[in-house]
């Protein structure tokens, strides 16, 4: 059994850890970041293909929470975690829901103005930026839908940066803060699975681990450590915990934003190679509407959702892009690490609020898209009607019911919630667990509810602010 | 996979390139691996009930032995089934093969 010590441990390597390894690393901190998924050069893979998907996602991208209706999610497993699949997209946390968290939660030194802040940190370490000139056809059709309707828009910024031929490359975690980390001193432990932590009254002392090498051996690693942050995403950090066995307000109230779909069919190609970055505001926060990956393959399982024949538009591919409309749930869910299993069981109860949410969505989003000058829609309806006409739309709202609807999400967020109302909380205003003393967490499961926007950029700003804090106080 | 769930993904294949369809089996294969084992459980259990249910049909001569049209009618039927879980595993089969076939060329498979 191989044994390594370290000052801090950072457990997972995406939009938190990666944050946190390089603010503790720079602050002089020896940090040891250790990560489940392999280490892929952020440019071996066609983002969005099927080898980005077997390499990168977790469960190959099939997961799924369980309840009446199932919703589909994804998340990454690879050094950056899920920021190496995500689109980029980059929006700061509103400050109506920082204001609300702030009382609801009880957490301390968590106004506007601080998280702004932290913020402008975080984009002065990445590149935020927008598409320089035109936006993708795919994009610019949200836009133009959004104007003739009268209804509110952005072109989101997106964590990319551009060269002089204006070409892009997103700014994952890979090639971003893991290098300032490793060039700060940090080591970065891939192809390592942390099974639990180990435990001495209200200390952690370290963690035990599975380490897998290229040729296929595993090997035990014991890591000791002054300090544990736990950054393994919205489901495997509580699972982790649970495993360990710290359960307080541990893996219940998780948030997502379900997501519903449509495949829109336009009378010109449109663009596949990107994801858009308009969104359709007029209706936040309870529903946003957006643009997804739309290569040939996901054009093809979006066409075969409603069950109908869909050859004649599939031979079209190059003329359809796909839509979402997501919301803001006010629905719950849980994570639980159960004795035996090695994935945790997720759950999530959408109410029928939720589900009205939904169809109003799809109704909005297929509006939107017939007045962009969409001549078909296929929504991701079982036996939903493919609509080409307005008066058409009306008949969604009757479809989009539990049996019929299906989901999925990629924003998974409030497994571990942050504040001072023990109550409600897992882990104090600053990430640390009830409980014990040097035992913290640091990413999405933070956030006390779900943002209604794209969460990273919350993620990495609240990570900034609380390894302020650790620094401050050890 | 279990030999049903060869059967399902055979059927839902639309290519006759053999090279194709082989990698499109072993992608749906590698994906069934790689579930949650509660999740992958479920599924199994599934086939196996639902490969007994087809294989009886078949027993009964209410279903060809050979005929992909009648499968493939058969999951359509599930597809649109009041039962989630009925509901769930075509959607996920169909999405799998779906997503292969378009995105593995002949000549990346080959
Ligand atoms: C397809 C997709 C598209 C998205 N698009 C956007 C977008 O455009 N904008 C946006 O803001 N957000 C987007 N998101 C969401 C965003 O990427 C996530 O919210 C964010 O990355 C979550 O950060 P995190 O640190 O909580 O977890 P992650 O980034 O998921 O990182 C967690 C890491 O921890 C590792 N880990 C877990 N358990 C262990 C363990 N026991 N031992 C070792 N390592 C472990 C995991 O393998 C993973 O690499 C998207 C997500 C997906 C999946």
């Amino acid at each position: 059994m191989a044994h390594l010590a370290t000052e801090v441990l950072v457990i997972g390597s995406g939009a938190g850890g990666a944050v946190t390894a390089a603010t503790l690393a720079e602050a002089g901190r020896t940090v040891t970041v250790v990560e489940e998924g392999p280490w892929i050069d952020a440019d071996a893979l066609e983002p969005f293909s099927l080898d980005e998907m077997v390499a990168k996602y977790r469960h190959h991208g099939l997961a799924a929470a369980l309840g009446n209706p199932a919703v589909a999610y994804a998340e990454g497993r690879c050094v950056g975690g899920s920021t190496e699949i995500n689109s980029g997209l980059y929006h700061r946390l509103p400050d109506d829901l920082v204001a609300e968290w702030q009382t609801r939660y009880g957490i301390d030194e968590f106004t506007p103005e601080a998280l702004a802040s932290y913020a402008d940190r975080v984009e002065g370490r990445l590149s935020v930026a927008k598409v320089p000139g035109a936006p993708p056809a795919s994009s610019a059709a949200l836009e133009r839908g959004a104007t003739k309707l009268g209804w509110r828009n952005v072109e989101f910024a997106r964590v990319f940066s551009y060269d002089d031929q204006q070409r892009g490359t997103k700014q994952t975690m890979s090639r971003t803060m893991l290098p300032r980390a490793i060039a700060a001193g940090a080591t970065i432990v891939p192809d390592c699975r942390v099974q639990r932590l180990t435990r001495q009254g209200d200390r952690v002392t370290g963690a035990r681990c599975r380490r897998t090498h290229p040729g296929g051996g595993v090997e035990r690693l014991t890591i000791s450590a002054d300090h544990v942050i736990v950054c393994g995403g919205a489901v495997h950090s509580p699972a982790l915990l649970q495993r360990s066995g710290i359960w307080r307000n541990i893996g219940n109230g998780l948030k997502m934003h379900p997501t519903i779909k449509i495949a829109a069919r336009f009378p010109h190609p449109v663009d596949h190679g990107d994801v858009p970055m308009h969104r359709v505001t007029e209706f936040s926060p309870f529903i946003a509407i957006g643009g997804s990956a739309s290569r040939k393959g996901h054009v093809a399982m979006a066409l075969a959702e409603t069950g109908a024949p869909y050859q004649d538009a599939l031979a079209e591919w190059e003329h359809i892009s796909t839509y979402y409309a997501a919301i803001r749930s006010e629905g719950s869910g849980r994570v639980v690490a159960a004795p035996g299993l090695r994935s945790p069981l997720v759950t999530y109860s959408l109410t029928d609020a939720d589900l009205s949410r939904l169809a109003r969505g799809l109704v909005n989003l297929g509006e939107l898209l017939l007045a962009a000058g969409a001549t078909e829609l296929h929504p991701s309806v079982v036996g939903g009607r493919v609509v080409h006409r307005i008066d058409e739309l009306g008949s969604w709202w009757d479809q989009v019911t539990r049996a019929r609807a299906n989901l999925m999400t990629v924003h998974l967020t409030s497994t571990v919630r942050m504040g001072e109302n023990r109550e409600r909380t897992g882990a104090d205003s600053f990430g640390r667990v009830w409980g014990y003393r040097n035992l913290r967490v640091n990413d999405g499961s933070l956030i006390p509810d779900a943002p209604g926007v794209n969460p990273q950029a919350a993620i990495m700003a609240i990570a900034t602010r609380n390894c302020d804090q650790f620094l401050a106080d050890s | 996979m279990l030999w049903f769930e060869r059967e399902v993904v055979g059927a839902l294949i639309e290519t006759p390139d053999q090279h194709l369809r082989s990698s499109i089996e072993a992608f749906v294969d590698g994906s069934l691996r790689d579930m949650p084992e509660h999740l992958r459980a479920g599924v199994l259990g599934e086939s196996v009930l639902l490969g007994a249910y087809v294989a009886a049909r078949r027993a009964a001569g209410r279903l060809d032995r050979d005929d992909r049209e009648a499968l493939l009618h058969q999951l359509e039927s599930w597809e649109a089934s009041p039962i989630g879980v009925l509901r769930s595993y075509v959607r996920m089969m169909k999405s799998l093969v779906v997503f292969a076939e378009n995105e593995l060329t002949v000549e990346g498979a080959a």
